[in-house]
């Protein structure tokens, strides 16, 4: 099928992980995406370690390699007049800009929203930044986990109730925030395939972050409760993760017809769960450390994919904790075509994940792009679309512009 | 609502249920699409969970949920009993009038009630479909229960959590539900705009598990060159201080994180003349990652002697990364996001015993696409609006639906009152 974007023209002016990938989201679905990067170096994000192949190396960061898929790559320096004016030649075939500065810099340096308009009545322009562009926090500095401290996730999701706060991995709230980015942008798309008019949408991460634990301001104004993390640290049938064969298992006591004990007890040969002392919730978790052995024991015979085939097949609900080999060569995975092994000049064919869902039966990433080298489609965008002399752009590379 | 929303005239049949599909359909209402909530007096279990207002379980206590008002926003309800054959084609006279049609029950599910994509093409050939699952239509797992915790198990997010050297540990209880979610207004705005420039529908195969790997993507392609992503809790695979810290309080903590030279020298004219910053091991990013737990110790005594509130004040007067960790009663009452208009007290105008409550807000602010909370939909309020205006049933069929029971608005007569508590964990 068609990739559903491939009208929509992206310019992404970011230097941030939320920005890059919530760029990557609208470019994964087919929209032209043009990473403008600062001239020599290049994006942050490319000198994030660890390196695919070991060594340090601008074009392998696993971080930049993963969020910028299908974005094509040029080098700009917007701060310089003649930066500027290529930036703005390009400005005006484009639909939306991605950026990520902190608040007022865009204006301080002529391309504020206001500026943008007068080039592009129809632009639309998403923030992505830490705080938002409104706010006495406005000008902080931030990252993910000041996302998730400041957003109340640290406090209230991960981590055991006796230990310091923590954190969940990979740039989540980064993440979320793309996520809402995308789809905010999306909605002005639709105002501006309509009536013409542009916006400028302003994402906050930290406000990502609050709207993810859903629970957590809903409690707190319905009963006043203030949500906490852990709780699920002594629970072996509800929470914990245990030992299989040859990897982890997390239970639930989901799909045993309110009769947990009796089926777990049946299901993994073990009769000594039937003890009255575990027949109640109250009594499972003052025994926990006893039953624990005993589901433990059990649990260890087996491997993962078999104990996902058997449970299923008797309607109870487990989670396989799948290590990130056993995710990569998922059997279920696979039969989902949910990877697309894309491509690098440098790095060579890797799988990468696709969207999460499969359009008509199809993952909209097979045969797409993976993320560009520095200044890589230079001389197309420069010559080609803008039609740029080569000796000129040979000039502007000279005085370190592009 | 009089001013015209950027879903306008975009109408949903959504078979939801528990958080995801819910959580997904919300930010197309928010946006102006008739989401239409399909429920059944058989499948009660979202509108018993609470939290109720003041914890107390009202005479209408299933119009007054807590997670149900916030997750159902926006939408319309309309109580059809699907699964009665009458009930079915009233179903199939919607989908006529209707753009997307969206479930999160299991594979086979729709099938069964006559309502998987081929079938409903056939009665509206542009309709979208999507259906919102663990683990998707299509491979060995697919018939799979799952909860949003074994989600993340699965996905390999909770193999990467948990605090430094210690065992995995899961990630959330509910993090996927709002990934998939996410995903899922994403999806649908995507099927939309193909549908505006094409005319064509599609359908959609979402499946949660594949939300959260991609949300792993960097630590995937290390995978498979043999690279391993170690657990970190608060700390970072090469920056240092990068951590939480306690301050003065219980259970009050800040975060605070150094990523270069400039940001280290920051940080110590903030902490002022301790002796120990000067220390040159310290000095460069490779000996402070060396160093990195001494390190922690050292901020620890020292943030230890603040308010967090303050101290992040004080550290980003300094430009140091730096946030307070904050509890729910801590944020709706912070300042920043009080001027932002984060919150929104929202009246509950139909459930005049739960009243005037705070709601979290939308993470984005559109000027000309604002997205405040409007109302949230009585059980099976919307019955008479729905079946006569979209579907275009007559006075008298809709009074034989309600006769025969198949349109309801109020729970069956023995309907379990919930006990009340319904909270939940994030």
């Amino acid at each position: 099928m068609p990739r559903i974007l491939e009208d929509v023209k992206v310019l992404e002016l970011t230097n941030s992980l939320a920005g890059a990938y919530c760029a990557k989201l609208l470019a994964d679905q087919g929209a032209d995406t043009i990473k403008i990067e600062p001239p020599g170096r290049g994006d942050n994000s490319r000198y994030e370690p660890p390196f695919i192949g070991g060594t340090p190396d601008r074009e392998r960061s696993s971080l930049f390699l993963a969020f910028n898929t299908n974005k094509r790559s040029i080098t700009l320096d917007i701060n310089s007049p003649e930066g500027k004016g290529l930036f703005l030649d390009l400005l005006k075939e484009s639909d939306i800009v991605i950026e990520s500065f902190p608040p007022g810099h865009l204006d301080g340096i002529g391309l504020g929203y206001d500026e943008l308009q007068k080039i592009n009545k129809k632009i639309i322009l998403t923030s992505v930044t830490h705080f938002g562009q409104t706010g006495p926090y406005k000008e902080f500095k931030g990252d993910d986990l000041t996302a998730q401290a400041m957003g109340g996730y640290l406090f209230a999701v991960t981590g055991l109730a006796d230990k310091p706060p923590m954190g969940t991995a990979l740039y989540q709230m980064d993440i979320t925030a793309a996520r809402n980015g995308a789809t905010a942008t999306l909605a002005a798309l639709f105002q501006q395939r309509d009536s013409g008019l542009g916006q400028h949408v302003d994402v906050s991460e930290v406000e990502a972050a609050i709207s993810t634990p859903g629970g957590l301001i809903q409690q707190y104004s319905f009963v006043g409760a203030v949500q906490r993390r852990g709780g699920g640290e002594h629970n072996v049938l509800d929470g914990m993760h245990l030992n299989t064969k040859d990897g982890e298992v997390t239970l639930t006591t989901a799909g045993t017809g309110g009769r947990p004990m009796e089926t777990w007890a049946e299901f993994l040969g073990e009769s000594r769960l039937l003890d009255p002392k575990f027949s109640s919730r109250q009594g499972r978790s003052q025994n926990w450390e006893e039953l624990h052995k005993l589901v433990q024991d059990k649990l260890i015979e087996w491997n993962n994919l078999d104990l996902m085939e058997a449970t299923t097949a008797k309607g109870l609900v487990i989670g396989l904790v799948q290590n990130l080999s056993q995710v990569i060569n998922s059997p279920h995975l696979d039969g989902r075509q949910c990877f697309a092994e894309l491509n690098h000049g440098e790095v060579g064919t890797l799988k990468y994940p696709g969207p999460g869902f499969l359009l008509d039966g199809e993952n909209p990433m097979r045969g797409t792009s993976a993320a560009p080298l520095l200044g890589e489609h230079n001389e197309s965008i420069f010559c080609d679309r803008l039609k740029l002399p080569k000796d000129q752009l040979e000039q502007l590379k000279t005085a370190g512009i592009v | 609502m009089a001013e015209k929303k950027i879903l306008d005239g975009v109408k949903v049949l959504s078979l939801e249920q528990v958080h995801v599909l819910p959580w997904g359909t919300a930010f197309l209402a928010d946006f102006g699409a008739e989401v239409i909530r399909v429920e059944s007096v058989d499948h009660f279990q979202d509108r018993k969970n609470g939290p109720f207002p003041d914890d107390k379980v009202g005479e209408e206590w299933w119009n007054e949920g807590g997670t149900f008002t916030y997750w159902n926003r926006n939408k319309e309800s309309l109580c059809l009993e699907v699964a009665h054959p009458k009930g079915k084609e009233t179903f199939y006279r919607l989908v006529e009038k209707c753009d997307i049609v969206t479930d999160n029950f299991r594979p086979g599910t729709m099938k069964r009630l006559g309502f998987d994509h081929e079938t409903l093409v056939q009665v509206n050939p542009k309709i979208i479909s999507l259906s919102c699952t663990a683990y998707g239509h299509t491979g060995a797992w697919k018939s799979a229960g799952s909860r949003a915790r074994t989600v993340d198990a699965s996905s390999g997010l909770s193999f990467l959590t948990g605090y430094e050297g210690g065992p995995s540990i899961r990630a959330s209880s509910n993090y996927m539900d709002h990934t998939g979610g996410n995903n899922v207004a994403y999806a649908l705005m995507l099927a939309l705009y193909h549908r505006k420039k094409t005319g064509q529908g599609m359908r959609v195969d979402l499946s949660m598990q594949e939300a959260g790997v991609q949300s792993i993507g960097p630590a995937l392609l290390e995978e498979q060159v043999g690279l391993s992503r170690p657990r970190l809790g608060c700390s970072h695979l090469w920056k240092a201080p990068h951590n939480v810290y306690p301050c003065k309080g219980e259970d009050r903590w800040i975060t605070l994180t150094v990523s270069d030279d400039t940001e280290w020298d920051n940080l110590k004219r903030a902490i002022g003349n301790d002796d120990w910053v000067h220390n040159p091991k310290f000095n460069s990013a490779t000996t402070r990652y060396e160093n990195r737990h001494e390190l922690d110790m050292l901020i620890s005594d020292w943030s230890v002697q603040w308010d967090n509130y303050d101290l992040m004040h004080h550290l980003q007067s300094h430009h140091v990364t730096s946030g307070a960790v904050l509890a729910a009663p801590d944020l709706v009452s912070d300042p920043h996001l009080e001027e932002r208009g984060y919150f929104q007290i929202f009246d509950n105008p139909l459930q005049p015993q739960v009243g005037p409550r705070k709601y979290a807000g939308r993470p984005f602010r559109i000027p000309g696409i604002p997205t405040p909370l409007f109302q949230s939909p009585n059980l099976g309020q919307h019955n008479i609006r729905a079946l006569k205006e979209i579907a275009g049933l007559t006075e008298d069929e809709i009074n034989d639906l309600t006769e025969e029971g198949i349109i309801n608005t109020r729970p069956k007569d023995d309907e379990e009152k919930p006990q009340g508590g319904g909270r939940w964990g994030g």
